[in-house]
């Protein structure tokens, strides 16, 4: 269902001389931590984990946080409701079910069909970019954003919204950053997809690859103070120096030694597992039948020539 | 409705905590709040035992368990954790202290690593609550009177009714069995075979002895399971 729509016409101008490159200075550890896009940092990290927590053995594999993050509850304490968690999380597993939701991340290219009474077969077809995937529970949606006819078009789902009829996944891939809002300040082919595009698979079992694309953004004026975030897939923005003065200056390095604010923004381990050993089975069930599914599409009748 | 963050693996903490952080005024924003964190966290290991406003005591606490708990769980050779201990403990000598004393310590502490109590403030003085932080296993002597030799606890009244009837049951089992005797001597008596009584009269000696020695067994006092980490 498309809630809002944002059209942003873009003009091409000439790209400014590049300045020096804004660095982003951190803790290197966390960074590789923080992204989701780095499979092999988070991968030690979780061996070192079972090292650490002998005889504790998790049923569910620790990836399913970053497959479904949607199962997982609002960190806020004031927002949560253990009852209200476990219902809608009954009713997510009733809509998979029903249409299959695939994996995706940040940075994959969907197709989304749903319902629209103003199109004459009754649904339309919107293939674009994920650039940002949030809330839970059942409410949890993305962003698909694609340049059609030199406007840049976004379009936000709910994922268990009655009226989205089918999700495809057409290129599965992660992008360096959480969120790629910044697109919307890039050159238009960053963010352009054909309409026809042909989905393609991955081999079995492999894991899913990080595409460490830089892009280029337009010169000023932006949506966002982009040099301010700690970007890492965006080539040098060619910004005066007082920017970066500026940026260095509103900066808040210690943010990320703050525990608590830390604590307060997820859900901790034990109680990520307990949710995931509820619904880990229904899910893995699902993910048999759709792949048994797509066998039984691939397979075609060989036609009688002649 | 916000996504959880799930970047980190992080412990349950087993404390309470407030939905929203406390500012902890001070002229330097965000970052003195932390710098006033830190420096009632470094004091906290160093001493075990801490006596402050309780606004800071709360705020504090939770930084402090989840310190600790990120060392248990990630050890001293993961960066990031070393990386937060050098951040958090002004005394670099404590970072050894907390991955070598307090890891070891509450390694299968079930739970939290910390203790807070409400202490009192003086009659005529500033309005601030004030508060006790220590870390439990400390070595000092606990701040709490020890209840647990309290008769009146539930317990021990339990434990005593439990041992007036053990008890009451023994004396029964003894008297029947003295009744026996009797009647065994007075039958005896009666045959004219006194061999026969004596040695039943050993026999009833050792019986009272193992009644006796039964009788005191139950436990005197309760031992609750928090006692072993005070």
């Amino acid at each position: 269902m498309a809630l809002w729509c944002r059209g942003v016409q873009r003009i091409l101008v000439d790209v400014r001389p590049i300045f020096s490159l804004f660095q982003t200075i951190g803790n290197t550890e966390y960074s590789s931590l923080s992204s989701v896009s780095r499979p092999e940092g988070l991968g030690s990290d979780e061996a070192k984990e079972a090292k650490t927590v002998e005889g504790h053995k998790p049923i569910v594999p620790l990836e399913c946080r970053f497959v479904y993050p949607e199962f997982l509850p609002d960190p806020r304490l004031d927002h949560r409701n253990s009852l209200r968690e476990k219902l809608e999380r009954m009713d997510m597993l009733n809509r998979r079910a029903h249409i299959d939701i695939p994996e995706f991340y940040v940075g994959s290219i969907l197709a989304v069909t749903s319902s629209n009474s103003h199109a004459p077969e009754k649904s339309s077809r919107f293939v674009g970019i994920c650039i940002q995937r949030g809330g839970c529970g059942l409410r949890a949606s993305f962003i698909l954003r694609n340049v059609i006819d030199h406007q840049g078009v976004e379009m936000f789902y709910e994922m268990y919204s009655p009226v989205v009829q089918k999700i495809e996944v057409l290129r599965l891939e992660k992008r360096l950053d959480n969120e790629l809002l910044y697109l919307r300040d890039a050159l238009p082919e960053y963010s352009t997809f054909q309409l026809d595009m042909e989905p393609e698979f991955l081999p079995e079992g492999a894991p899913v690859p990080v595409n460490p694309i830089k892009v280029k953004l337009k010169p000023r004026p932006w949506l966002e103070r982009w040099e301010r975030q700690e970007l890492k897939g965006v080539q040098d923005l060619g910004l005066p120096e007082r920017f970066y003065k500026r940026a260095a200056e509103v900066a808040r390095p210690w943010e990320k030694y703050d525990l608590m604010k830390e604590y307060r923004a997820s859900i901790p381990a034990e109680e990520q597992e307990e949710i995931f050993v509820e619904v880990y089975s229904q899910l893995q069930q699902l993910e048999v039948m759709r792949k048994k599914m797509k066998r039984r599409r691939t397979f075609v009748r060989p036609k009688k020539m002649g | 409705m916000n996504q959880a963050d799930v970047s980190k693996l992080m412990s349950r903490l087993r404390i309470k905590y407030k939905p929203v952080r406390r500012r902890l005024k001070n002229p330097e924003g965000a970052e003195g709040r932390l710098k006033k964190i830190r420096k009632t966290l470094t004091a906290l290991l160093k001493h075990e035992r801490i006596e402050l406003n309780y606004n800071r005591a709360d705020e504090t606490r939770g930084y402090a368990e989840r310190l600790i708990s990120d060392a248990i769980r990630y050890g001293d050779c993961h960066r990031a954790t070393m990386e937060l201990a050098d951040y958090w403990i002004l005394e670099k000598q404590l970072i050894h202290k907390l991955f070598k004393v307090l890891v070891p310590r509450f390694d299968n502490c079930p739970v939290s690593y910390t203790r807070m109590y409400r202490a009192p403030r003086p009659c005529p003085g500033m309005y601030y609550k004030r508060a006790v932080l220590e870390l439990r296993g400390n070595p000092y002597p606990p701040l709490l009177p020890d209840m647990t030799a309290n008769r009146n606890l539930i317990h021990n009244v339990l434990l005593d009714e439990a041992q007036k009837e053990f008890r009451a049951q023994k004396y029964a089992e003894i008297a029947k069995k003295l009744e026996a005797a009797d009647d065994n001597v007075i039958k005896s008596i009666d045959d004219g075979d006194e061999e026969s009584s004596s040695a039943e009269s050993s026999g009833e000696d050792e019986t009272n002895v193992l009644g006796e020695a039964q009788v005191q067994q139950p436990g005197e006092k309760v031992v609750h399971p928090s006692q072993n980490m005070q």
